[in-house]
């Protein structure tokens, strides 16, 4: 399977204006698409930590860390990769689409080599795992209330 | 050839223990072995087909449990070897003409295994796919398992076969050596004490019975021994009643011979004694002449003495005269009882058996006549009308004169008796008659003595031969003079037999030329064959 990627190229020999309009339009999708991409971090209250760098949370979302500092085992909780937030989530952290990311994780598994997500088809229901499971970790895309969930600064950031 | 029991049983052990053994050795080992493979195989199926499932279920609905579980579980099997995922891809040429499918690992657990997506099972592995299909990938499962496991087992039923088999093999020798103890040991016994009963030794007995059909059969053993000894017993004391009955038998035997020669002689010497009687009868005649011209001559030679004295000469001369034909009338008389004697001698003398050619008319007559006479003798107011006619040609025949003239005597007896009670017991005009006829037919002469007496009831005919049989009254008959006629007529290859009024005359007969003088009225008819020669 063809691995995607979007490429972006800024012309560098256009004009005056037309390099200020270019960069407005960029920056207006920009800001779109960071609008439509923000992406937040929710933890389990117990024993997740409270902030992480975003190399840290991609690395554990990729399963190469797969303890925390207490020993608890992480436990990931993603959206399925048929939802917005699924594939928002695989491509912004995995850059990876929905099926290379089912493969991705089939890899690891069938080689023992970490434990899958759990990929859920609702926020609530996300939600409420997060908030079960000592250790879980999940994404979603805009903060929530809740008593039993902490919010994980991304690189000191709330959402990223 | 002869086997003996023994060598059955132990024939019978050995083949069921070489059975057993070749079962346990070879046959279970290998079943089990095979058995062991297929469960194998099919627990390696449904572990590729577990794992397959869970692959599945993880690409279409992103659940990853099912395959990390199966996953574990393969993970910790001892025997994995390797589980793979192998990746089908449709290839098509550059045409669209054809495609093929590519098959590609692409993944392996544990990494350090290689496996080609062609693998197959061979003796130390056992390979096994389970494909799945999903929308995103189309692939297989393939799943290695060695057979150490399997080897292992195979080697561990083989050396408890080995075992089994030895322990069954010890066992069997064990169970043969006492079977045979146990029932040949008895048989054989029992065989031994059989033959040694066979030969007459009723002391055996069978020994250390067993509480089985064995056992049973000793003690029925002994118990028939002890029944074959005491039957014997009973059969030696039945014998000697027995013989002792026989001696006692033998003896009554020669008694009853004695007695019957007694009887026979009585017989005879009654017999004797009716002839006796008839011949003093005839005796007395002359003998009364004798006397008589004894004491005539007497008186005249007393007068012939007085008349010499007188010297009456011409009348003692007279006297003389008449004295000398006094003693030749004396002479006459006398000889004839001397031929009266002489012929009682003949007919006292025994039968000396010998043949001789006889005149059967003259004996007939002589015998007619003395038995007449000795009726009369014993009853003076009997008198009878006899009258013969006797065949002139018949001549003389061979016969045994003593022995035919007593069967003569015996029939004219019985037919003057039967005159003499039907004359005691008849009123009116009876004639008591008796026909005496010979006729000679070939080679065979005929007599036929005839009575008009009452006859001979029909239901005794058949018995008036038989020995003893009588119808006189008690100490009148001994009932032999028949049937020791019957016996003399058949030495002579005669026939002897007796018609009534109601009997049937025999085939042979020949009644052309009877006399028909007494067809009318009661009467018997008894008919004497005898052949000429």
């Amino acid at each position: 399977m063809k691995k995607q990627t979007h490429k972006y190229k800024i012309p560098v020999l256009l004009s005056g204006k037309v390099f200020l309009l270019v960069v407005c339009m960029l920056l207006v999708s920009m800001v779109s698409k960071s609008q439509q991409s923000t992406l937040v971090a929710i933890g389990n209250s117990s024993d997740v930590p409270n902030d992480l760098a975003l190399s840290e949370l991609k690395s554990i979302l990729m399963g190469e860390k797969q303890r925390w500092k207490n020993g608890d085992r992480i436990l990931i909780a993603l959206m399925k990769t048929n939802t917005p937030l699924g594939k928002t989530t695989s491509s912004k952290i995995y850059d990876m689409t929905g099926d290379e990311l089912n493969k991705f994780w089939l890899a690891l598994v069938f080689q023992g080599k970490a434990q899958a997500p759990k990929f859920f088809s609702s926020t609530e229901e996300l939600k409420n795992f997060v908030a079960q499971n000592r250790g879980a970790i999940g994404i979603l895309d805009k903060p929530i209330t809740d008593s039993e969930i902490k919010f994980i600064r991304i690189d000191g950031q709330q959402s990223f | 050839m002869q086997i003996n029991l023994k060598t059955k049983i132990w024939f019978t052990i050995c083949f069921i223990v070489l059975m057993f053994s070749f079962f346990t050795l070879f046959y279970f080992p290998n079943q089990q072995g095979k058995l062991l493979i297929n469960d194998y195989n099919k627990e390696i199926q449904n572990l590729a087909n577990t794992v397959a499932l869970g692959v599945k279920i993880a690409i279409t609905e992103q659940n990853f449990e099912g395959v990390q579980t199966a996953i574990e579980f393969v993970k910790d099997d001892p025997r994995l070897q390797f589980v793979s995922m192998i990746q089908y891809d449709t290839v098509w040429k550059s045409d669209h003409s054809n495609y093929k499918i590519n098959k590609t690992i692409f993944k392996t657990f544990p990494e350090n295994q290689h496996p080609s997506p062609e693998t197959t099972s061979n003796d130390s592995i056992i390979v096994k796919e389970a494909p799945f299909k999903t929308d995103m990938m189309t692939g297989a499962i393939m799943l290695g398992f060695n057979t150490k496991e399997i080897v292992e087992s195979k080697e561990k039923i083989k050396i408890a076969s080995i075992i089994v088999s030895s322990i069954i093999f010890f066992i069997g020798i064990f169970i043969g050596f006492v079977l045979a103890r146990n029932i040949s040991v008895p048989v054989l016994a029992l065989r031994d004490a059989a033959n040694r009963v066979g030969e007459g030794d009723l002391n055996q007995k069978v020994k250390h019975m067993s509480n089985d059909e064995i056992g049973e059969l000793g003690k029925a053993f002994n118990k028939m021994v002890d029944d074959l000894s005491k039957t014997r017993k009973e059969l030696n004391e039945k014998n000697l009643q027995l013989s002792s009955t026989i001696t006692k038998l033998n003896n009554t035997l020669d008694e009853l011979k004695n007695t019957h020669l007694q009887l026979i002689q009585s017989e005879k010497m009654a017999s004797l004694g009716e002839l006796t009687a008839g011949i003093a009868h005839e005796i007395q005649n002359p003998l009364n002449f004798v006397n008589n011209f004894s004491e005539v001559n007497t008186e005249l030679i007393a007068e012939m003495k007085q008349e010499i004295d007188n010297e009456n000469y011409e009348e003692a001369k007279k006297i003389a005269n008449e004295i000398t034909d006094n003693e030749t009338k004396i002479n006459h008389h006398g000889k004839r009882a001397d031929a009266i004697v002489k012929n009682m001698l003949q007919h006292s003398r025994k039968s000396t058996g010998q043949k001789q050619l006889t005149n059967i008319n003259v004996l007939a007559s002589e015998y007619l006549r003395l038995s007449y006479q000795g009726l009369r003798a014993k009853d003076i107011g009997f008198n009878a009308t006899i009258q013969t006619i006797f065949d002139g040609s018949i001549g003389n025949i061979n016969i045994v004169p003593q022995d035919i003239g007593r069967v003569f005597l015996n029939v004219f007896n019985n037919a003057f008796y039967a005159l003499n009670e039907k004359r005691k017991t008849t009123t009116g005009n009876y004639q008591p008659t008796v026909l005496v006829q010979t006729k000679k037919t070939g080679e065979i002469v005929e007599i036929r003595i005839k009575d008009n007496g009452n006859g001979i009831p029909e239901k005794i005919l058949e018995k008036i031969f038989q020995p003893f049989f009588t119808t006189k009254p008690t100490g009148e008959g001994t009932g032999l003079g028949l049937s020791l006629s019957y016996d003399i007529v058949k030495a002579h290859r005669g026939e002897i037999y007796v018609e009534s009024k109601e009997s049937q005359p025999p085939a042979q007969s020949d009644h052309s030329d009877r006399d028909d003088r007494f067809e009318q009225g009661e009467g018997s008819v008894f008919i004497i064959q005898l052949p000429v020669t």
